[in-house]
């Protein structure tokens, strides 16, 4: 009623005149006006999104619309110089959720936390970890998960909704623990590595060499990554895929390394719970056929990641699993250093073959009396007799004779004191002292009677033991160091081979093909003769030239008076065996270096002879047969 | 009985069908892209705005079959009819996207917001042009239109549509500056408007109301939450470039990074795929239509002629630049269609019998044989 009253009202308002429209239509201009501002400013807005900044939406907007997601490439194999595989891979099936297709996520995370032996507050902790990222994401919740748990699964997909099975390849290690230190291990790259990665390569997350050869190697056994380009709407369901790259695997590596060798020196070592390393080469080329570090790391607690326990285990070992002893432990060489003492003797003229000097137990210089190991003495020794019964006295003398600096000079000639440029990280360099080394080191002046400690391999010595080998490889080539090298061929997943094995001479020692002869005919002495230090090292058949030597690791005499077996293993000496063999045309070189393991011939030894039994096994078989059938 | 006198096809508008053709025709063409991939509707939008077109036809020819002078007696009934509509969607009807209202008639479901906007133009129009005051209105003989708008303004408030609503105050303050008003009544008004902004702001508004608001001012900062719709219609539209993507080629549209694609943000899709070039068209053919509105109201040949075209204009030209500024990021969102463009047939329709009215306000620009036989 009221607003009929109201329409009324308005009805009754009186009509207009002509001038009052004019002014009307006159204020019309002004919303004219208003409009094409309007225009105006819309105009100017499109041009500054699609033509301004067109091409920066554009990529926006391809950024929106395509996913990209990076499938890993299979690493590249391991394999031995026979072919064998070392190192190849397998499917690890990962539990992962997508928040995205989850219905009723804490039922489900209920049920699975049993299945996937984990407490549900565990579970809930990745979640929230991840909370900020897109939802179609996945989460991982559990890696590598057995058989039984994925069948599982599988059948009750319908209990576990949202929940998927991500399938990535890890390495599968096919001998244990074989050369594990050599090849190392993967792991997540860290954020330090992702900041220096190259991008485009790189991703957080991903599994990369972390020690050893497959961080050295890292380029060549990646691979390259696929990409599957999905175009997802905004909800982030996947519309359709638009492209997918194969990812391209990595390129397999054959090693120079001889896995049966590696076997045999690996449970000598292990059987005897021998702390120390193992290195066999060919004399002639620097092929590395064993490198053993003992104890050795446990690979498979690498796979997935080391847990923190297991880390700390590591770290806390005095045995020092981490190192790998061959290459990255510096040791006094003791007795096996006398080579490079009457090479250098030789070398300087101060002795010949036919010098003599006498041995009654001891060497007295300056005020200090210097003992022979032998007590009683090695009676007149010449440089033969010297090398195979190790006769401190006489190398006391020769390396007084000629000095501290040509010892080092000599040293450095068959490749001491200096990187051997092996295919592994962190390598030592050794030390090979001269006068002038200890007084810019040590701030301290020569003393005379420490040249008589180096002569005989202690002192300032070190050596590591890939060194010591390349030194016994050297004398038996009659002069030629090479680098050790651990690759044979590297080949890319066509068959390519990218790289192959190459023979690199760092140093040929010339002039001295005469004295070589006579230490090496020292050196089968050792071995060969009836009074050598390594007889127990000799193998019916083959003739071996080689060298014990026993590393003091601390001076005090406090504990020379115990039987061997008392003395503390920490204090107990080093024990070394270097060899080569055959005698006649030397192919190989074992170096045996046992931390504490007293004496080279009884506590290295027996290694050597092992590797050097398996590596001629074939031709002592021949040969006795043929001895056989003669008889 | 109406006569037709053969001077309303002599000044039948070819220029204005003209224009309202092209439109409507890139608008339709638009619709296809927008809301493909088609399968995803029970029936696909572009058919049944095709439908709604064929109606907004009917509505236009409706629209000029009579005298728009006797709109000012038609008004009574429109505006109780619409006012009883938004009163019954209210009570009974179908809630949609947590604001908007809807009556289901079965065959169509009617927003009853829309029709009430042009209820609002003709009832302003129809009041401004019987009272006419030399030195502008005082506050006093504002009141009428005040209520005339204040009471669809409450009852879509209350959907609650702050966006809709809003168009009503839009409305209505261009229209009343236009007839001129006092200077007093300017600051009264200017003043009582900031109070109840505050107030609004305090009290009224729900908290999704003030988010949008907030969104607005930074949405970058949360390109996955409330500012998504910004940030991705800016996308679309500025990864058209300078000449588009191509016809059907925009990505985010069909690929639903774009919401609300073929309602609100269905210029975002042109701006895809057609780029700059293609917008300045479409843009250019919109706003010649506006301003040949204006050019009809400037020959309109009574002041209720003048103030029907303008406000006319008026309805289309703040929800175009509402909704335009919204998709280029200069507004928050709200629910303002582009008139013409985006789907929705209360809209279309509404806005057909809009420019139905403006083609009749032109093509009785002469003076009524009524009134010359009289």
């Amino acid at each position: 009623m009221g607003l009929k009253l109201f329409f009324k009202e308005i009805d009754d308002i009186s009509e207009h005149d002509e001038g009052a429209l004019d002014l009307l239509k006159k204020r019309l201009l002004g919303a004219a006006v208003v409009i094409i501002v309007f225009f105006t400013i819309i105009v100017l807005r499109l041009w500054s999104l699609q033509v301004t900044h067109g091409k920066d939406y554009e990529r926006r907007a391809y950024n929106n619309r395509v996913q990209v997601q990076r499938v890993v490439a299979p690493r590249g194999h391991i394999l031995d110089r026979n072919g064998n595989e070392i190192v190849t891979n397998r499917p690890s099936f990962n539990v992962v959720l997508i928040r995205k297709d989850s219905r009723d996520l804490g039922a489900v995370l209920k049920r699975l936390a049993p299945v996937l032996e984990k407490d549900v507050s565990e579970l809930w902790k990745k979640i929230r970890e991840a909370s900020g990222t897109p939802r179609y994401l996945p989460i991982r919740l559990k890696e590598d998960i057995d058989w039984e748990t994925l069948a599982y699964l599988e059948n009750h997909n319908h209990d576990f909704s949202g929940v998927r099975i991500e399938v990535q390849p890890v390495r599968v290690y096919h001998y244990g623990n074989l050369a594990a230190n050599t090849l190392g291990y993967l792991g997540s790259i860290s954020k330090k590595e992702l900041a220096k990665a190259d991008k485009k390569i790189y991703s957080g997350g991903d599994i990369i060499g972390k020690r050893g050869l497959e961080r050295l190697r890292e380029s060549d056994l990646r691979g390259e990554k696929g990409k599957n380009y999905s175009e997802v709407n905004a909800k982030g369901f996947e519309q359709q895929l638009l492209k997918s790259i194969d990812p391209l695997p990595g390129r397999e590596i054959r090693l120079t390394l001889d896995v049966a060798l590696q076997q045999v020196a690996e449970t000598f070592m292990d059987a005897g719970e021998k702390s120390g390393a193992v290195v066999a080469m060919e004399v002639n080329t620097g092929r590395l056929l064993t490198v053993v570090s003992t104890p050795s790391i446990h690979i498979d607690q690498f796979v997935g990641g080391i847990s923190h326990t297991n880390w700390k285990a590591l770290l806390d070992n005095p045995k020092h699993p981490l190192i790998n002893k061959a290459v990255q432990a510096n040791y006094p060489p003791g007795s096996t250093y006398k080579m490079v003492t009457a090479l250098a003797g030789l070398g300087k003229g101060v002795i010949n073959e036919h010098t003599v000097f006498y041995c009654p137990g001891y060497y007295r210089f300056g005020n200090r009396t210097y003992r022979c190991w032998k007590r009683g003495g090695h009676g007149p020794v010449n440089l033969k007799k010297a090398i195979s019964q190790s006769c401190d006295v006489y190398f006391y003398q020769v390396g007084q004779r000629v000095g501290v600096n040509s010892l080092a000079e000599y040293a450095q000639k068959l490749g001491l004191g200096k990187k051997t440029g092996v295919d592994m990280e962190h390598e030592k360099r050794g030390l090979t002292p001269t006068k002038e080394w200890k007084l810019k080191y040590r701030k301290g002046k020569w003393q005379e009677g420490e040249t008589l400690s180096v002569a005989i391999g202690q002192g300032f010595n070190l050596v590591t033991p890939i060194q010591m080998c390349v030194m016994t490889a050297t004398l038996a080539n009659g002069g030629r160091v090479y680098r050790p090298q651990l690759v044979e061929t590297v080949v890319d997943p066509e068959g390519n081979v990218v790289e192959s094995f190459k023979p690199e001479m760092v140093n040929e020692v010339k002039g001295l093909d005469r004295y070589f002869r006579l230490i090496r005919e020292g050196m089968v002495e050792v071995v060969q003769g009836k009074r050598g230090t390594a007889r127990s090292v000799a193998i019916e058949g083959l003739r071996i030239g080689g060298k014990t030597g026993t590393a003091q690791v601390v001076k005090i005499a406090v504990y020379r008076h115990l039987k061997e077996k008392d003395i503390p293993y920490k204090f107990r000496d080093h024990a070394w065996f270097t060899c080569y063999a055959p005698a006649e045309h030397p192919e190989i070189a074992v170096t045996v270096m046992v931390e504490h393991g007293l004496h080279g011939g009884s506590g290295a030894g027996p290694v050597a002879r092992a590797i050097l039994s398996e590596y001629f096994r074939n031709r002592l078989e021949n040969v006795n047969s043929e001895m056989a059938i003669a008889h | 009985m109406i006569r037709m006198d053969r001077r309303l096809f002599e000044h039948f508008d070819m220029i204005l069908m003209l224009f309202i053709c092209m439109v409507c025709t890139m608008a339709l063409f638009n619709l296809y892209s927008a809301s493909f991939p088609h399968s995803e509707y029970g029936v696909a939008p572009y058919v049944r705005q095709g439908y709604f077109f064929l109606m907004g036809v009917c509505a236009f020819v409706f629209a000029i079959s009579f005298d728009y002078r006797e709109l000012h007696s038609l008004n009574y009934p429109f505006y109780v009819l619409i006012i009883f509509l938004l009163v019954i969607a209210f009570f009974v009807g179908d809630e949609a996207g947590g604001s908007q209202r809807w009556i289901n008639l079965g065959f169509f479901r009617l927003q009853p917001s829309e029709p009430a906007k042009l209820m609002l133009v003709i009832a302003l129009a129809s009041f401004y042009s019987r009272k006419e005051v030399a030195d502008g209105y005082s506050i006093r003989q504002l009141l009428v239109p005040v209520g005339l708008t204040a009471i669809p303004f409450v009852l879509i408030l209350l959907q609650p549509d702050l966006g809709t609503s809003l168009m009503f105050g839009i409305i209505f303050v261009s229209m009343t500056v236009f007839v001129k008003l006092r200077m007093s009544t300017y600051v009264i008004m200017g003043s009582l408007a900031l109070g109840l902004g505050g107030f609004a702001w305090e009290q009224l508004l729900k908290p999704y109301q003030k988010q949008r608001i907030q969104t607005f001012l930074n949405p970058e900062k949360d390109p996955m939450g409330h500012g998504y719709q910004i940030v991705q219609s800016k996308i679309a539209v500025g990864s058209g470039g300078t000449f588009g993507k191509g016809y059907m080629e925009g990505t985010q549209g069909h690929l639903h990074f774009l919401p609300e694609r073929h309602t609100d943000f269905a210029f975002a899709v042109w701006g895809e795929e057609w780029g700059f070039a293609g917008s300045l068209i479409f843009l250019g053919i919109y706003f010649m239509l506006l301003l040949w509105g204006i050019y009809v109201a400037m020959h309109a040949k009574d002041r209720f002629g003048v103030l029907l075209a303008f406000g006319v204009v008026t309805l289309i030209f703040w929800q175009a630049i509402i909704n335009l500024l919204m998709i280029l990021g200069f507004l928050p969102v709200v629910g303002i269609p582009l008139p013409l463009v985006s789907y929705g047939g209360s809209s279309l329709l509404t806005t057909m019998f809009a420019l139905g009215i403006l083609m009749n306000v032109r093509m009785r620009r002469f003076q009524s044989l009524q009134s010359v036989e009289t």
